[in-house]
């Protein structure tokens, strides 16, 4: 079979001609078949997305060929046939809409290539519903959700016919269901209309499902094949710092003890089959003498022994009870944002939030430093009733610091060090004592005082970004610190990173708040987790309580970690018998390590 | 704190569905019926004409299913420029000639017949105005004026008006007006996060004031630069090379109807342009009004 895309030894420098000549790709090779469901995967800088930029002709080669069906992209007689047969959604869908209604934006590229009216109707009909956003052709794209806007830009490009579709990480920016919801609607695509997919994306995860996986570092292809393969080579993804499934780290774990059992598996239901194969059916297997809090347990701390039977006995610092607030009140288009929210925040704590996007925990979480101020209800926050207008809302901000998703948007000075000074200037403090927060803040980051103070904001990587801003709230000096999906959008490593430098401001003594949709991450550090949904706080307790509602959660369309659903399955097959809620991977393995012993 | 919600104040250019005789035009009769009626009230001189300029106004609203105190709103927004004009013309036209009746003299400044007039004739003039651009905003679709103004510009392609361009980049400015307005909360939120005072400036130091800006404007501009980006790759993906050899998705079509409506408002405007409205005086007069 012919290929329909080929790559063959392809280079790009950015800024060849200047001083500084940046390489992205290193020598590719590549060929991507008609049908085929291909997964590109990377860290942020390893070349993946300027890879995809070359296969439908938007930029061009600094040396090497790419040829998309018998057109060499260098020819732009051709480029419309190229862009037409490749189609190319990205990242951030509120960038990739043109019109102010969902159908318009739909028909934009058939009206670029001059289809004729009849045709474009029928075509924005036919894109829309493949997409399933047939009922929402009249909605404003503003008011759709994250999921649903990029679906309205896979249909957009659908709608051009084309027969590859790249997706330049068009999952990154998405909540678990928008993500849940695009994966679907892409798989379907490849199967039902055969069109082939180049997937980039940076998390392992989302290639179990491909035919090829490709792994790139420093612009170069490092590992090639079927995930089954790829995924077999723990060591190399591990120095690649590319995280696998839940479930294939247990695997592994268990195969290094027992040589015997695979380690390869990719799916929650493979894994329940292996054990069923190795375990005799019937014969239970309760996990007996091994209660979850002696087995190994979260990874940070010393104290996590105690963290699945945590008293909560440090001073309340903040304090919800029945919170309600409105958004747009006193107009027509006045919103109940919250209902009835119940929280509260101990000093020294790790305290956790769950729910989806819109159910209000980022409305609840901005009444913690005071920016919104209750509508209803009580909300005490170190020691100050809000309600009360006469509330020193500017000192609850001192002790309250609150850090926004994506919070590298909030930099505005040249240099790193002025902005992560605003703060302390607007305090009035001393020159010195400026200049010594600072430093601390920058260190408590991992950015160097000496090194980064004087670095242009915008020369800074993404995640050096983020991380200084997290300093510009942390020279504040705040004794409770907020934060709103801090790793939302960070690859692997910088996610690890981050968290780290987070968990090592807890261990100073910060009382934490996070709002993560990364049921594993918090389950890992957590003391004490909310669950929100429909502006009310529905569920709570220490993890190991909360995830083991399982069907609630579920219910309430929230997942849990992967290794507390592979536990569930195994239970429900009778296989195990666990006690408690596990839900990292070594206690997982100490567990299973058990009742496989003596069967290998 | 809930002066961090940007769009609560914003009357215009918000759409308001009642499914009124208004809301059913084609844009264009819509559009050209108001730039009719916006001429007739930018020629005319007269009081009188005036008064009934405005009744007309206020009834086509009516005729909408808005309310008035909804569509007042935006009259709060336009304020200060209606107290700035007010002011500066009490201020400045007394000085004007023919003066007519002095009513008060105090050194330099006095109080006229004609500046009465002006200022009455001005802010009459600014509420219709702000009226009628209110009810276009409201009753059509941003994307249907969009699209009418393409269509009712496209005859002149050929003398170069560049009617495809003008209404993408409309549409586009407008599809992100929400999506800038939410990060500028956001950006305002974060920075007050960080100890930024909001709202609490002198206005008498200009300079400190624009200072105090700039954690809110250049990350908008950083995002906004950021997006437009973005776009132009997106664009580009999707094969957009500019006008000429594009198809529309989208077709307006005119009823009987919308041709009448756009015809009234013709002869409206004629009418009201070349009939010699009587001074108010006179007609006080005849009725027997004594005074003004």
């Amino acid at each position: 079979m012919e290929p329909i895309i080929l790559v063959e030894d392809l280079h790009h420098t950015y800024n060849p001609d200047s001083s500084n000549p940046v390489q992205a790709l290193a020598g590719i090779d590549l060929e991507i078949y008609p049908g085929e469901y291909v997964v590109i995967v990377g860290h942020n800088g390893s070349g993946k997305s300027t890879l995809a930029r070359h296969l439908n002709a938007l930029l061009a080669p600094t040396e090497g060929d790419v040829w998309v069906k018998q057109w060499n992209t260098r020819d732009l007689s051709h480029l419309v046939d190229i862009r037409s047969t490749v189609g190319m959604v990205f990242q951030n869908p509120d960038n990739q809409i043109v019109a102010t209604v969902v159908e318009e934006d739909v028909a934009f590229g058939p009206e670029n290539l001059a289809v004729p009216y009849e045709e474009i109707v029928r075509r924005v009909d036919w894109s829309l519903e493949r997409v399933d956003m047939l009922d929402h052709r009249h909605r404003a794209p503003h008011l759709l959700s994250g999921g649903q806007k990029q679906r309205v830009c896979i249909a957009g490009i659908l709608a051009m016919k084309p027969e590859v579709l790249v997706l330049d990480e068009s999952t990154a920016m998405l909540d678990p269901l928008g993500r849940k919801e695009v994966l679907e609607t892409v798989s379907r695509l490849n199967r039902e209309e055969g069109t082939t997919v180049v997937a980039i994306t940076h998390f392992m995860h989302e290639a179990i499902h491909a035919d090829r996986v490709l792994v790139m570092a420093e612009g170069r292809i490092v590992l090639e094949g079927a995930p089954r393969e790829v995924f077999r080579q723990a060591e190399r993804l591990h120095e690649l710092q590319l995280g696998v499934p839940q479930v294939t780290q247990l695997a592994q774990a268990l195969h290094k003890r027992f040589p015997s059992f695979p380690n390869d598996l990719l799916t929650i239901d493979e894994f329940v089959q292996a054990l069923r194969e190795r375990v005799p059916a019937g014969a239970t297997n309760p996990v007996t003498g091994l209660a979850a809090r002696e087995l190994p347990g979260p990874l940070h701390s010393p104290s996590d022994g105690q963290r699945l039977h945590h008293d909560r006995t440090g001073a309340k610092l903040i304090q919800a009870e029945h919170l309600v607030h409105y958004y747009l009140r006193g107009t027509p288009l006045a919103v109940k944002a919250i209902d009835d929210i119940n929280i509260d925040v101990h000093r020294g704590e790790i305290i956790g939030i769950i729910g989806h996007t819109g159910s209000g925990k980022s409305t609840a979480i901005q009444h913690f430093n005071g920016l919104l101020r209750p509508h209803g209800g009580k909300m005490i926050v170190m020691g100050q009733d809000l309600s009360d207008p006469k509330a020193d809302v500017k000192s609850i901000r001192r002790q309250v610091g609150l850090v926004f998703q994506q919070p590298e948007a909030q930099l505005f000075e040249r240099y790193v060090g002025d902005d992560v000074a605003f703060g302390p200037r607007k305090l009035k403090l001393s020159r010195e004592e400026i200049r010594e927060r600072v430093r601390k803040a920058m260190e408590s980051v991992g950015l160097g005082f000496e090194e980064f103070k004087d670095r242009m904001t915008f020369t800074l990587s993404g995640g050096e970004m983020r991380r200084a801003a997290l300093a510009g709230v942390l020279a504040l000096e705040p004794q409770v610190l907020v934060l709103d999906e801090p790793t939302a959008g960070m690859d692997p490593r910088g996610r690890e990173q981050l968290l780290s430098h987070i968990l090592a401001l807890h261990d100073e003594g910060t009382t934490l708040v996070l709002i993560s949709h990364n049921m594993e991450e918090l389950a890992r550090v957590c003391d004490h987790l909310y669950v929100i949904s429909g502006g009310r706080t529905v569920m709570d307790g220490a993890p190991a309580e909360v995830f083991g509602q399982v069907d609630e959660l579920r219910r309430l369309g929230l997942d849990v970690p992967q290794i507390t659903a592979v536990m569930n399955a195994l239970a429900e097959e009778h296989l195990v018998q666990v006690p408690e809620t596990i839900f990292t991977v070594p206690q997982a393995a100490a567990a299973l390590e058990g009742v496989l012993h003596g069967k290998l | 704190m809930e002066n961090f919600e940007l769009l609560r104040n914003v009357t215009i250019g918000q759409y308001i569905p009642t499914g009124s005789v208004i809301h059913r035009l084609d844009p264009r009769a819509k559009l050209l019926g108001s730039l009719f009626l916006i001429l007739a009230i930018s020629f005319n001189k007269s009081l009188v004409a005036n008064i009934i300029m405005l009744v007309t106004v206020l009834i086509i609203a009516r005729l909408s299913r808005i309310s008035f105190s909804f569509i007042l709103r935006g009259i709060i927004l336009g304020l200060p420029v209606l107290v700035f004009i007010f002011v500066m013309q009490f201020i400045f036209s007394g000085r004007v000639e023919p003066p007519g009746q002095i009513y008060f003299q105090w050194g330099w400044f006095r109080i006229t017949r004609y500046s009465m007039w002006l200022i009455g004739l001005s802010l009459m003039r600014i509420t219709s105005f702000i009226f009628l651009t209110s009810l276009i905003t409201m009753t059509a679709t941003i994307t249907e004026l969009t699209h009418g103004l393409e269509s009712l510009l496209s005859p002149f392609r050929r003398f170069g008006v560049p009617a495809h361009e003008l209404a993408l980049i409309n549409t586009i400015a407008l599809r992100f007006v929400p999506t800038l307005a939410e990060e500028m909360e956001r950006i305002m939120k974060a920075q007050a996060s960080r100890g930024a005072d909001i709202g609490t400036r002198k206005i008498w130091r200009p300079d400190k004031a624009a200072r105090e800006f700039l954690p809110l404007i250049v990350p908008l501009f950083i995002g906004a630069l950021q997006r437009a980006e973005e776009l132009v790759w997106a664009m580009e993906a999707r094969c957009y090379v500019g006008g000429s050899h594009r198809t529309k998705f989208v077709q307006i079509k005119s009823t009987r109807k919308d041709y009448v409506v756009v015809l009234l408002a013709l002869l409206y405007f004629l009418v009201m342009t070349f009939v010699p409205w009587p001074p108010v005086r006179e007609i006080a007069a005849r009725l027997g009004w004594p005074g003004l």
